[in-house]
C-alpha cells in the first residue's frame, strides 16, 4: 500500500520550472532517500509532499488524501505527516517542552498532562529529558534538530518528512541526529529523506530517488543505485561525494 | 531676571495639573493600546495576499502618515458636529483621533516585527497542523512582539509628547493645565517650566526602561 504517491508533479515560479513531471511513490513502512546536487528540486518536492509548497501540475496523495484538492483540509493532513527542517525551526520563544506541546494541545486537542507525558517520553528517547525546560537557543545545533524529530514524532505521524536534516550540522553532531533517524526507520516509520548522508541511505534506504535540474533521474534500490547507477548524471554525483 | 521667578504658586496648582496629567495619560494610554490592535490588524491586511484588503490597508496608512497630527486633530474636532449634529466634547474627539491616527504609525511598526519572523518558521508551525490562525497567535506574533517592543515603546514616548497637541482644541491636558493655571496666578512661565519637567521625566524614565529592554531582549536571542 502507498503512503505517499507523487504523481506527475511540476512546479513553476514564474518562467522557471523547479519540478518537471515528478513521479515517485514510497510505501507504507519504507524509507526513501532523495538526493541529488544542489538546486535539484529535491527541497521543494519533499515540501509539495505536505502542501507547504503548492505545485501547479499533477498531484500528491498522502494515505489516500488529495494535497492538491481545493477541498482537503491541509492543516488535518500536515498534522498527520511529520516533518523535520534543515534548520531546525523550533520556536525560539518557547520552551523545549512547550515546543513538543504546543500543536498537541492546539491541534490534536490533548489535555496539557498528557501532552505534556508523552512530550518527556519523546524527549527522554532522543536522549534530551534533562533539557525540557531549556530554551532552543540554550541547545547544540544536534540537540535542536533532536528536539524537532520529538516534536514531529509527538504528534504520531503516519510518515516522516526530512528535508536535510544534517546539512545545518557541525560534523561531530551529525552522527547523534543520524542515530536517531536510523532507529526510527528500524522500528518501521514511513520516511522520506532529502539528505546527502550516503552512510544514511546505504544503511537504512529501502530506495533511492536521484534528481537533478526538477527531475527523477534514477529510482532504484539502495544497492542498486550505489553498486551500479545506470544513468551518467548519477554515477558522476556518486563519484564526487567519494572524493 | 530669573532672580524673579516665583515657584511658589507651582504648590497651589498641582491639584489641576494633576487633573490634565490624569488625562494626558489617559489619552496617551488609549491610542497606545488601540492603536497597537487597530494597527496589528492593518498590518495584517497589509501583508495579506488578499489584494482589497491589502490596498485598502496601504491607502489608509499611506494618507495617514501623509498629514500633519495637529490636522486630524482640528479638523476632526470641527467637522464631528456637522454630521452628527452636536459636538462631542474636545476630550473624546481627542481619543478618537489619536486613536486613528497612531494605528496607522503603530501598523508600520508591527508590519516591520511581521516581516522579522522567518519564512520557515510559518512553515514549521504548519507542518504541525496548525492553522493560519494558530500559527500567527502562538507562534508569529509572539516573536514580532518581542522583537518590536522597544520600537514601539520609543513611538509610545513620541505620541506621549504628541498629547500636548489637543491643546489646540482646547481639551485639558497637562499642557493646557499649565496655561490655564499660569494665569491663573498670573505666573505662566513658571508653570510652563513646571510641566517642562514633567514631560521630561516620564519620556526619560520611559527612554531608560527601552534601553534596559534592549539589552534583554539581545540576551534572548
Amino acid at each position: 500500500m502507498s503512503m505517499i504517491e507523487i504523481r506527475n508533479v511540476s512546479k513553476w515560479y514564474g518562467q522557471f520550472q523547479v519540478l518537471a513531471d515528478c513521479s515517485t511513490q514510497v510505501s507504507k513502512g519504507e524509507v526513501v532517500v532523495v538526493c541529488g546536487p544542489s538546486g535539484s528540486g529535491k527541497s521543494t518536492l519533499i515540501k509539495c509532499v505536505n502542501g507547504l509548497e503548492p505545485f501547479q501540475k499533477g498531484d500528491v496523495v498522502v494515505d489516500e488524501i488529495s494535497v492538491g484538492a481545493a477541498k482537503t483540509d491541509l492543516p488535518k493532513l500536515r498534522a498527520r505527516v511529520g516533518m523535520v527542517f534543515q534548520h531546525f525551526e523550533l520556536f525560539p520563544h518557547m520552551s523545549v517542552i512547550e515546543n513538543l506541546t504546543i500543536a498537541q494541545t492546539k491541534v490534536l486537542g490533548r489535555a496539557r498532562d498528557e501532552a505534556r507525558e508523552r512530550g518527556i517520553k519523546l524527549l527522554d528517547r532522543v536522549g534530551l529529558k534533562a533539557h525540557a525546560a531549556k530554551f532552543p537557543g540554550e541547545l547544540s545545533g544536534g540537540q535542536q534538530q533532536r528536539v524537532a524529530i520529538a516534536r514531529a514524532l509527538a504528534m504520531d505521524p503516519i510518515c516522516m518528512l526530512f528535508d536535510e536534516p544534517t546539512s545545518a550540522l557541525d560534523p561531530e553532531m551529525v552522527n547523534e541526529v543520524l542515530d536517531v533517524m536510523v532507529e526510527l526507520a528500524r522500528e518501521g516509520m514511513t520516511m522520506m529523506v532529502v539528505t546527502h548522508e550516503m552512510g544514511f541511505a546505504r544503511k537504512v534506504a529501502h530506495r533511492v530517488i536521484f534528481m537533478d535540474t526538477g527531475r527523477v533521474v534514477e529510482e532504484a534500490g539502495a544497492d542498486t543505485f550505489f553498486g551500479a547507477p545506470t544513468s551518467r548524471r548519477a554515477q558522476q554525483f556518486l563519484a564526487s561525494l567519494k572524493h | 531676571m530669573l532672580g524673579q521667578l516665583d515657584f511658589s504658586i507651582v504648590g497651589p496648582g498641582l491639584p489641576f495639573i494633576w487633573i490634565g496629567l490624569l488625562f494626558s495619560l489617559k489619552l496617551t494610554l488609549v491610542a497606545m493600546s488601540g492603536g497597537i490592535v487597530l494597527g496589528t490588524l492593518l498590518a495584517l491586511a497589509r501583508t495579506s495576499s488578499k489584494v482589497a484588503a491589502s490596498r485598502a490597508a496601504a491607502a489608509y496608512v499611506n494618507t495617514v502618515r501623509s498629514i500633519p497630527l495637529l490636522m486630524v486633530i482640528l479638523w476632526f474636532f470641527f467637522l464631528i458636529p456637522l454630521f452628527t449634529g452636536a459636538p462631542m466634547g474636545a476630550e473624546n474627539s481627542a481619543l478618537i483621533t489619536f486613536t486613528a491616527f497612531e494605528a496607522a504609525y503603530y501598523s508600520e511598526i508591527v508590519r516591520a516585527g511581521l516581516n522579522s519572523v522567518p519564512q520557515p518558521q510559518r512553515f514549521a508551525a504548519a507542518a504541525l497542523g496548525l492553522t493560519k490562525i494558530q500559527a500567527l497567535a502562538h507562534v508569529v506574533l509572539p516573536q514580532a512582539f518581542r522583537n518590536m517592543l522597544p520600537v514601539l515603546l520609543t513611538q509610545t514616548i513620541v505620541l506621549f509628547q504628541d498629547t500636548s497637541l489637543v491643546y489646540a482644541i482646547g481639551a485639558k491636558d497637562l499642557l493646557k493645565a499649565a496655561e490655564i493655571t499660569g494665569k491663573n496666578y498670573n505666573r505662566p512661565v513658571e508653570m510652563y517650566l513646571f510641566v517642562a519637567l514633567i514631560y521630561f521625566s516620564i519620556c526619560f524614565c520611559l527612554s531608560t526602561l527601552v534601553k534596559c529592554l534592549q539589552k534583554r531582549i539581545a540576551i534572548i536571542r
